[in-house]
This record gives structure tokens, sequence and C-alpha cells, in this order.
């Protein structure tokens, strides 16, 4: 137990003692070629500390690619990290001292929607570009904003390979169930969108409360309306707790999907066989075949000895595209890597980047997993699976 | 559909109705509103976890263990801390056992993490006729039930139920006819702790445990034994029910999201119609 604790403890503590060390090694500017600074904040610590410590060292795996090929316009790349401790309010300061005081030459966005969407509002004061890796949140780029750019796909188009995978099975009808918070009802509002496009037919939508426990009486209404998927927008207690229930109230839609929850391992932990048959969607996903994606595993398992989430690939690909679109520019000057950033088109180990005139996401896609025998299986799109969906789900009694 | 949910509603408000005895218990001979009541159902949670994933002990069987545990850590809080408050303003005793409360899910988080943890033990369901019957809620429901039961049989029958019942009418009455208060109330504390962990190790092979889950059943149970009428140990068993199947039925016509509000308003009315509960109870 005393063990546990101190282990906790010090999970707390290492990411402050590096940022620490990180700042006491700024080297001093050298009389020629200084190097390129790029500023951010990031949640190191408080309630974002797990994502955001990976998202961080995504960073730090670019930053050491970027200079071992040289660094950016011939100069050194390094990175200059502040704990905004999960807090908007902490990261918006943090990004005035790295722009005013630093000087730093360029920003990265910090972890979450609601930091990047804090923090936006003073890099555009200031007509810095800032890549947001994690900012999944479709209001944040249709603000007006010039210089904020998205590279993960957006909360509506998460289970849009689900109604996919649907609709060419001819299923007709789908059951939207979420959480009462913003993510998952806009997961859940654009999934319906996606259904109805699709021509199927919503039959039941609603939502319940956070930390909601019994969903009986939810799932009893389910059942009546029969639904061949059942379409849920969660984050992880309530994708575990929906599970179970349905097979406790024997709830046999053909598709059952989550938006979060479903794809970590944690989930089969928790529900062992229970857990087969399941569609989750990601991110990203070690197994895909996109380009760099060894290089990345190799260079990132190497230095930090855990493998990446999606959260440190999507640091390290937004890291990427930036350095990319200065290159491209061939200078620093806000403007022009704008120019870059809104034009191109990449694939990096994260997947696609393309962006529309807002610099909001339209490329990037989220894959389909589905636990069989115990393992992720991306099932789709067609084009990355590594196998085939088991369709359909049995009947609880069947399995 | 409406019976489907009726069996959920009565099947999730035995337990309700066992846990809020508990609280009801400590209630009703010291007047103090034991707001941990949640966070030692939590503990109760976690030992069957523990055992059932150290051990492999089966969760049900780890009643036997969870239960005289959490008496125990009953009575330590009761010698230790509350004692000292029973006959201060009641507000003493909420500041006290908040702080307990809150005590308890920051030592449970630092030392169990605040991951979701499962005792995948029985999953699923009867199927009978056109209802669903839960496994692990009827195997609950019937533990509640018997546990309810024997608590009854002990409050009404022996010497020391008599005299716990004795206490919560009158405590000086009962003090002159010769009972030792203090006892009581030590005893009437580990016995509602018991409960709670009864109450934990039940739901533990339902739902996720994790630090937090206790909060919710403090509430609920506040809310019972309001309902049933403070004081009054049967008044339990029917708010227990009631509410469960107030919160099932308003999830099934309204939705999940006002199921809490529901509960509530329904509090609200009896306090305002019946103020000392459906069944009479001491005010």
């Amino acid at each position: 137990m005393t063990m546990t604790s101190f282990l906790r403890l010090g999970k707390v503590l290492a990411p402050v003692v590096v940022v620490g060390v990180g700042l006491a090694s700024l080297p001093l500017p050298a009389a020629a070629q200084t190097p390129i600074k790029i500023g951010a904040s990031m949640s190191v610590t408080g309630t974002y500390a797990k994502p955001g410590s990976y998202q961080k060292e995504g960073y730090d795996v670019c930053i050491d690619e970027l200079n071992a090929k040289g660094g950016l316009l011939g100069r050194k790349v390094e990175l200059v990290i502040y704990d905004d401790q999960s807090q908007p309010a902490t990261a918006v300061k943090l990004y005035e001292k790295l722009i005013t005081e630093d000087k730093v030459d360029a920003v990265m966005g910090p972890y979450s929607s609601a930091v990047s969407e804090a923090v936006a509002n003073v890099t555009e004061k200031y007509k810095k570009v800032m890549v947001a890796p994690l900012a999944a949140t479709t209001s944040i780029f249709k603000k007006g904003r010039k210089y904020i750019f998205m590279v993960i796909t957006p909360a509506e188009n998460y289970l849009d390979g689900l109604i996919d995978m649907a609709a060419k099975r001819g299923l007709k009808t789908v059951a939207i169930i979420n959480e009462d918070t913003l993510f998952p009802k806009a997961s859940a509002a654009g999934t319906a969108e996606a259904a109805k496009k699709r021509g199927m037919q919503v039959v039941l939508q609603e939502a319940y409360p956070k930390g909601n426990t019994d969903f009986s009486a939810l799932l009893v209404k389910i059942k009546a309306a029969n639904p061949d998927v059942i379409a849920a927008g969660t984050y992880f207690d309530d994708a575990v707790a929906i599970t179970r229930q349905m097979k406790e109230l024997n709830v046999n839609p053909k598709m059952f999907g989550l938006t979060v929850g479903g794809d970590l391992p944690e989930f089969y932990d928790l529900l062992k066989q229970n857990a087969e048959y399941v569609y989750g969607s990601t991110q990203w996903d070690e197994t895909l075949p996109y380009p760099g994606q060894k290089e990345f595993l190799a260079a990132y398992t190497k230095k930090f000895k855990h493998e990446p989430s999606y959260h440190a690939a999507a640091g390290y690909a937004g890291c990427l595209i930036y350095g990319e679109a200065v290159k491209r520019a061939g200078t620093l000057d806000a403007d022009k890597v704008r120019e870059q950033l809104l034009k191109m088109e990449i694939k990096t180990a994260f997947g696609d980047y393309k962006v529309d005139a807002d610099g909001f996401q339209v490329a990037h896609k989220m894959v389909m997993l589905q636990w069989q025998d115990g393992k992720r299986v991306v099932v789709w799109p067609d084009d990355l699976a590594g196998g085939k969906a088991r369709y359909p789900t049995p009947e609880w009694g069947k399995r | 559909m409406v019976g489907q949910v009726v069996i959920s509603g009565l099947l999730a408000g035995s337990i309700y109705a066992m846990v809020a005895l508990g609280l009801g218990l400590i209630f009703g001979v010291m007047r103090v509103l034991n707001v941990a009541h949640g966070p030692l159902l939590m503990l109760g949670a976690y030992t069957t976890f523990w055992l059932f994933q150290r051990f492999g002990l089966n969760p049900y069987l780890s009643i036997l263990v969870s239960m005289p545990l959490l008496f125990l850590l009953g009575l330590a809080l009761q010698r230790v801390l509350v004692r000292r408050v029973v006959d201060a303003p009641e507000l003493s005793s909420l500041l006290l056992t908040f702080g307990v409360s809150i005590a308890l899910v920051n030592l449970a988080q630092l030392a169990f993490t605040s991951d979701l943890r499962s005792v995948e033990y029985l999953t699923g369901s009867f199927l009978v006729g056109p209802f669903a019957i839960s496994k692990p809620r009827l195997a609950a429901c019937a533990f509640a039930i018997a546990i309810t039961a024997a608590s009854f049989v002990f409050l009404r029958s022996t010497r020391l139920g008599k005299a716990i019942r004795a206490v919560s009418q009158s405590r000086e009455v009962a003090q002159v006819c010769g009972i030792d208060v203090q006892r009581i109330h030590l005893l009437a504390f580990g016995l509602g702790s018991a409960l709670a962990a009864a109450g934990g190790s039940l739901v533990a092979v339902m739902v996720a445990i994790q630090p937090e889950m206790g909060q919710v059943y403090t509430f609920k149970s506040f809310l019972v034994i309001v309902l049933g009428g403070a004081g009054n140990y049967p008044g339990a068993l029917l708010g227990g029910l009631l509410l469960g199947l107030v919160e099932q039925l308003s999830s099934l016509f309204l939705t999940a999201q006002v199921n809490e509000a529901v509960a509530y308003v329904l509090l609200v009315l009896v306090l305002l119609v019946r103020p000392t509960g459906l069944l009479k109870g001491r005010v």
C-alpha cells in the first residue's frame, strides 16, 4: 500500500523534475546560430497529467528527429515547456510569458480542447501560428481565428466508421446514447447526422447524466425499440457499465460501438470476454501502416521505455507538421508558415493532415477497432484494416 | 417494458434499503447523520475486490470478511471520533463525518489509485418469459433481503436489539433502565458500518469499483430514511424499494437525466405532507 503511494507520488513529481531540469539546461544564446525556440505549456500535473505528459513525450521525439536531420532552416530546435497544471488560466499566463518574455520563435498547442481554447486568444493576439494537436472541439476552429491548426479528428466524426460499416451491411436502425457533457454530446450529434445521411433511422436518442451507473431503464427502452446498431458517446466507466448491463438485460444489437473507452486495454481488463465484438474508435493505433510509423515507434519506445498512446503520436505529428510547414515556407514568419499549413497535404505516422480555410482538420481518419479474442483489431476503414469485423454480434446467450 | 423496469427497481431498491438501514440505525440511536456511510460502503467493495483478486474468494462469501472488518472500523470511528460529538449540536457531527468521508476517499485514492476495478464473477441474466433478470442483481437482492431480515430479527427479538430500539426511542429512559448507552452507541455504529460494507460487497459485483463510488449511496440512504421515517427501521425497507422504483420509472417515462430530480422532488413532497416520513418516524 505505502509502496503504491510512493510510486504515485513519484509519478506526480517526476514531470516537475523533468521540466525543472529542462529549464535549467537551457543553453545560453550562442553567438552565430541561435537555436529556434518552440514554446508550449503542458499539463504535466493536474487532471490531464497522463495524456499531457504523453503529448510532451511526442514533442520530445519530434524535436530529436528534427535535430538529427539538421534542425530547421539550418538551426537547432529546442523546446521550452512549462507546466500549466491542467488549468486554462495558468496556460494563458504561460503563453503570454513564452511569447513576450522568453521570446520564443514559435509555439505548439497545449493538451485538451479546454486549454487550447483559452490560449488560442493569446496566440491570435500575438499572431503566432499554433498547431494544436490535441484539440478536438470543432468550435475552437470556427471562431474566425487565423493562426490555429487542428490535427486530430473532431468529436462529431468519432463513430463515422460504425455508421459506414452498418450502412454497408444494410442495417436500418440505430439507437444513440451519450453522457450529457460537451464531447460525448458532439459525438452523438455527429453520429445521428451521419446515420441520417446514410438513410438510417435514429429510433432513439437520449443522454444520461455524468456519473450515471444504472442504465437499466435506458436499456429497456432501447430493447423495446430494437435497433440494429447501438452507438454510445462515452468516456470510460459508462462504457464499461453499459456493456455489462446490456448483457444483464439481454440487449442484442447487431453492432455496438463506443466513442472513448472501448479502445483502451483497461476496457478488456474489466470486462474480459464480455468485451468481445464491441467496437471502439480511436484516433490512431500503432499497427496502422502509416509512413514513418516504425521509426516513430522505435524512437519513442527507446526513449521512454513504454508504448506510445495516440496523444503521443498526435503530439509528435503536430510538431512534424509545423516543422514541415517552416521548411516549405523557408522562414519562421507566421503569415508565410500559415499559408503553407493551409495548403499542405501530408501523411505522417499519425495519418493524413489537411485543413480547410479555418484550420479545421478534414483529412485525418478515425479508425474503428473491434475486440477479437482479447486483441484490438482495426476493422475500418478497409484500406487500413488489420482484420475483418466479426459480424453480426451474436446474442449474449450464444457467445 | 414497465414490468422489466419494476423488476430492476425492486432489485436496486432492496440494496438501497439494506444500506439505508445502516445509516438509519446510526441516526436513530445517536441523532448523528453519518456522511461517511457511502465511503464505508466503498471500503466494503474494495475488501471484496482484493479478496477476489488475491485469493479468488467468492465475492458473496467475502461478505463474511467485509462485514466484521467494517464493524471493527465502525467501532474505532465511534470510539475515537464520533463519541465526542454525539451530544454536540448536529452541525458538529455532520462536519466531523464529512471530514471522515473526505479522508477515507482520499486515502483510498492513495492506496488503491483511482483506476476502475471490477469483480467479474456473475454476469448475464436469467430469461423469464419477456423479462431478463440480471444474475448479479438478483443475487445481491437475495443477500440484501436476508441480511435486512436478520437485522430486523436481531432488533426485534434479542436483548441487545431491544436495547438499541430502547435507546433510539428515549436515551434517558433507557439509561434509567440500566442500559449502557455508550455501549449501544458503539454497537450501533459498528452495525451500521457493517451494513454499508455488505452493500459494498454486493455492488462490487455489479458496478465498477473506484474510490468515489460511495458518496452517491450516502445521498440515496439519506433519501430513503427520510422517505421511510427517520428512526423507523421498517420504514427504511419501504423507502428503499420506493426509491428504486421511482428512479427506474422516471428514467423510463422521462429521461435518465431527471431521475434524481424526481427522487428529490418526492423527498420534498414527503417532507411537506408527512414530515415524519411515510411510516411514522421520530422527527
